[in-house]
Parts: C-alpha cells; sequence; structure tokens
C-alpha cells in the first residue's frame, strides 16, 4: 500500500504541475483577439509538434491512468478495513469534508476529464467529429475550436461548476501528497497549508472563470 | 437526569448484533459516562438481564482501555479525551446516547462494545520494543540526549493505544499508533540501531493485520485522547523510504 500511495502521491504532484502550464496558456486567451488568436494557435501547434512534448503527453496520460487505478485499488482496500459503518458519524467535528470525500471528487474530476478530451483532444489530435479549420498562420484554428465551444451555456456551466471538485481535490491533494511521501517538517507543513490553499484556489477560479469570460467576450 | 441509551449488543464474534434502547433515570451531570454505563447495568441486573459488557481499566485517562464510539464520535463528544474522562454534563437532559464497538475489520467484536485490539499489539510485536538491554534509570540519563528529541520521542510515546485512532478513521487505519511506536523508539539513541528493521516490519504487520491506509483526514488526531500529531505519520513515511530504499 505504501508503494500504491507514493505512485498516486507522485502522480498527483506531477499533474498539479501540469495544471500549472495548462492554466497559463489558457490565460492566453483572455488577450485581445488579435494577439489572442496566433499566440494561442501557435503555442498549441509547437506543442503537437514537439518530440520533448511528445514525451511529457505520454507521461500524463500514464500519470492519470495511474492516479486514478490505483486511487481504486487503495479504497477497494481500505473499504474492506472498514467491517461495517457507524449508524452515526459526526466526522465533520474531526475532519474536513473534501478529505473524507476525495474519491468521490476524483470521480466528479475524471468525468470532467473524459468530457474535455472528447471536446478538444478527440477532435484535434484524433480528428474525431467536426473538422478543424486553420488560421491565417496556417496553424490549426484551435482558438475557435474554444471560443465556438464556450459560447454554448451549458458547456461554459459544466466546465465552470466542476472546477469546485477539482479545487478542492487540489487542496487536500497536494498537502496529502505531500505527507504520504514523508514531509514531515512541522514549519514547512504549515506553510505548506496555506501555499496549498492558495494554490487550489488559483486553479478553480482560473480554469473556472475563462470560460466565463470567453462567453461573455 | 434521564437519557435514552441507544447500544450496540452482540452475543460473540459470529453472531449479528443490533442496537437496544433503554431509559435510564436517576443520573447526576457529575457522573462520569462509565459509572452511567454501570448504573444501566445495575438496573439490568436488578432485572435479571444480561450486563452490557464494556471495557475499562483506570478510569483515570492513561490506560486506554475505555474506547467506544458515543454520538458519532470515539470516546464522545469532546476532542482529545478518553471515555472515563468524559461525564453526564456533557449531554442533554432527556437527549439519545447512540453507543456503539469500534469499526474495524482488524478489530473484531468480542462481545456488545469490547472489540479485539490484539492486531495493535501484533505490530508492537514486530518491533515496537529495544532488543539490546539498555541499564536502570541511572545508566539511561548517562545518555545525553538534546530536549528536542527527548521531548518529541516523549509526544509520540504518550500513545496509549486505545484504538480511537484506527475508530475514527475512515479507513480504519492505524498509522497514527504504529507511528507514535516508530518514531518514539527510534529518535533516541537505545533505539536508533533497530529503526531500520523496526520501521519496516511494524508498518508491514500493520497492513497484514487488515488496516487501511493513510489518507490524512485528520480525524486521529483530533479524537487521539493524547493529541499525537499527524506528522507523526508523515515521519514514519520518511523512515519507512529511508529504510527501503537506502538501507
Amino acid at each position: 500500500m505504501f508503494f500504491r500511495k507514493s505512485i498516486i502521491a507522485l502522480t498527483g504532484l506531477f499533474l498539479c504541475i501540469f495544471l500549472i502550464v495548462h492554466l497559463s496558456a489558457n490565460s492566453i486567451l483572455l488577450l485581445p483577439e488579435e494577439t489572442a488568436r496566433g499566440l494561442y494557435n501557435s503555442y498549441s501547434t509547437t506543442l503537437r509538434e514537439s518530440p520533448l512534448i511528445k514525451i511529457v503527453a505520454y507521461v500524463l496520460y500514464l500519470s492519470i491512468i495511474l492516479h486514478v487505478v490505483y486511487a481504486l485499488l487503495i479504497t477497494l482496500n481500505n473499504r474492506r478495513a472498514k467491517s461495517k459503518a457507524y449508524a452515526v458519524n459526526r466526522n465533520k467535528e474531526n475532519s474536513s469534508w473534501t478529505s473524507q470525500n476525495m474519491g468521490l471528487l476524483g470521480i466528479m474530476i475524471l468525468l470532467f476529464i473524459v468530457v474535455h478530451l472528447a471536446n478538444f483532444w478527440a477532435r484535434i489530435k484524433l480528428g474525431m467529429g467536426e473538422g478543424v479549420g486553420l488560421d491565417a498562420n496556417g496553424h490549426v484554428d484551435v482558438y475557435e475550436v474554444t471560443y465556438s465551444l464556450f459560447q454554448n451555456m451549458y458547456y461554459v456551466g459544466f466546465y465552470s461548476l466542476l472546477m469546485i471538485p477539482l479545487g478542492l481535490h487540489l487542496h487536500h491533494g497536494l498537502k496529502s501528497a505531500f505527507m504520504t511521501l514523508g514531509f514531515y517538517h512541522k514549519k514547512g507543513l504549515k506553510f505548506l497549508a496555506k501555499a496549498a490553499l492558495v494554490y487550489a484556489a488559483i486553479m478553480a477560479i482560473g480554469f473556472g472563470i475563462i470560460p466565463l469570460i470567453v462567453f461573455l467576450k | 437526569m434521564k437519557v435514552t441509551f441507544k447500544i450496540w449488543r452482540q452475543e460473540n464474534k459470529s453472531s449479528k448484533g443490533n442496537f437496544e434502547s433503554y431509559d435510564v433515570e436517576g443520573l447526576t451531570e457529575d457522573m462520569s459516562f462509565l459509572e452511567a454505563l454501570d448504573h444501566l447495568n445495575e438496573l439490568l441486573v436488578a432485572q435479571n438481564q444480561k450486563v452490557i459488557a464494556f471495557e475499562y481499566d483506570c478510569r483515570e485517562g492513561i490506560c486506554g482501555q475505555c474506547g467506544v464510539f458515543i454520538n458519532g464520535r470515539a470516546h464522545g463528544p469532546h476532542d482529545h479525551m478518553t471515555t472515563c474522562q468524559l461525564h453526564m454534563r456533557s449531554f442533554k437532559d432527556g437527549e439519545t446516547i447512540v453507543v456503539e464497538p469500534w469499526r474495524a475489520t482488524a478489530f473484531p467484536v468480542i462481545k456488545d462494545l469490547v472489540v479485539d485490539r490484539s492486531a495493535l499489539d501484533n505490530i508492537i510485536e514486530k518491533g515496537g520494543y529495544i532488543s539490546a538491554k539498555t541499564g536502570t534509570a541511572a545508566e539511561a540519563n548517562a545518555i545525553l540526549i538534546a530536549k528536542n528529541v527527548a521531548d518529541r520521542a516523549m509526544d509520540a510515546a504518550a500513545c496509549i493505544g486505545c484504538g480511537a485512532c484506527v475508530a475514527s478513521c475512515k479507513n480504519s487505519s492505524a498509522a497514527l499508533f504504529t507511528a507514535a511506536k516508530i518514531n518514539h523508539l527510534s529518535s533516541l539513541p537505545q533505539g536508533k540501531h533497530e529503526a531500520t528493521q523496526r520501521v519496516l516490519q511494524m508498518t508491514r504487520q500493520m497492513e497484514l493485520e487488515g488496516f487501511g491506509s493513510c489518507t490524512f483526514t485528520g480525524a486521529c488526531e483530533v479524537e487521539c485522547p493524547e493529541g499525537i500529531s499527524l506528522t507523526n505519520i508523515a515521519e514514519m513515511n520518511a523512515r519507512r523510504a529511508k529504510a527501503k530504499w537506502l538501507g
């Protein structure tokens, strides 16, 4: 179990770093259209064509799969360890709701990832569904894909609302990952608790607000 | 004072068990929770019924025997308290108090509110000791130990093995207990020599006993009568990783 927990922690931390890069790229969408379209499309083209990013992408896919599979195995084992649920359980008085429901939050995020991959990855990388045009520079027009998707208010709602479970999951996950990996410095952990809150808030608000801004633009 | 106790009754390990309700009058708020159970048992004896089995020993908060789950919390509604230190003044007159045994696969119910906590002893047997002779108290005093090291070892050594950490953990993890024992012994000069095998063997036994893994909800730290810090588990993880990969 220690090995599995460590894998969950390591893949989780890798995904945390990935999110920072992802959000930085998303923020290009907030620039005025003339700059944003060219920049966003050339950025995504560079990513797709870089061999280094290809390796990182496979590490990313593997991280998500390992994170989910090992979390599932650990959860099943943990369920077996509890013989019977308490008739009355006031666990809200001794721990956060988030920490008690990481699995549920994880499932919500996984659902989001599936829809998100279907919207972008499947269309752009796998060429499934509606074709994607080129921009003035001959780059695949990912900007257009994004903007047209976020004209649909249901997608905007889905993308924005599901950033709440993401933020909660990150808040507990970041702290927990460090402790799982053996970080036990008292002052460091106090700082980590604050840093995790700031990080989770930036991720949730950042990812959640961009679709709204795009919708209202 | 009058309360309704809703108590888990189970004849033995293999029977199914169920809740029974008891209206109890004549209690005072100065009674400890265990005295209230004693009072109920006296009433049951008078009615020629079977008494409720529950564990206790010292009744002064240091032995760790008296663990039960009361109204959804290990050792009752307060943080950092044993069941014997809980008093009836913590409940309202006329309240229904739900009392359950610790729930964990590794802690099978023996009878009513009594569970078998041998799993914790089995973990101790795998390294919760120092095998070399450490001498008398005078000899121990001759070994210089920095104040901060001694304090941290003592904080971990405060664990009374009550099992509240396991009971309150949603995964029934014994990580806080095991970490406290490992960190207590391995941080002291006398315990350092066996530190590597201690952490590997005790954490292995913890898994074999069927305890779940720690997901750092922090419930254990709040319910622990001794307030043993959650950082002990992170320290155990560090010790384990070091032992595993660096030897």
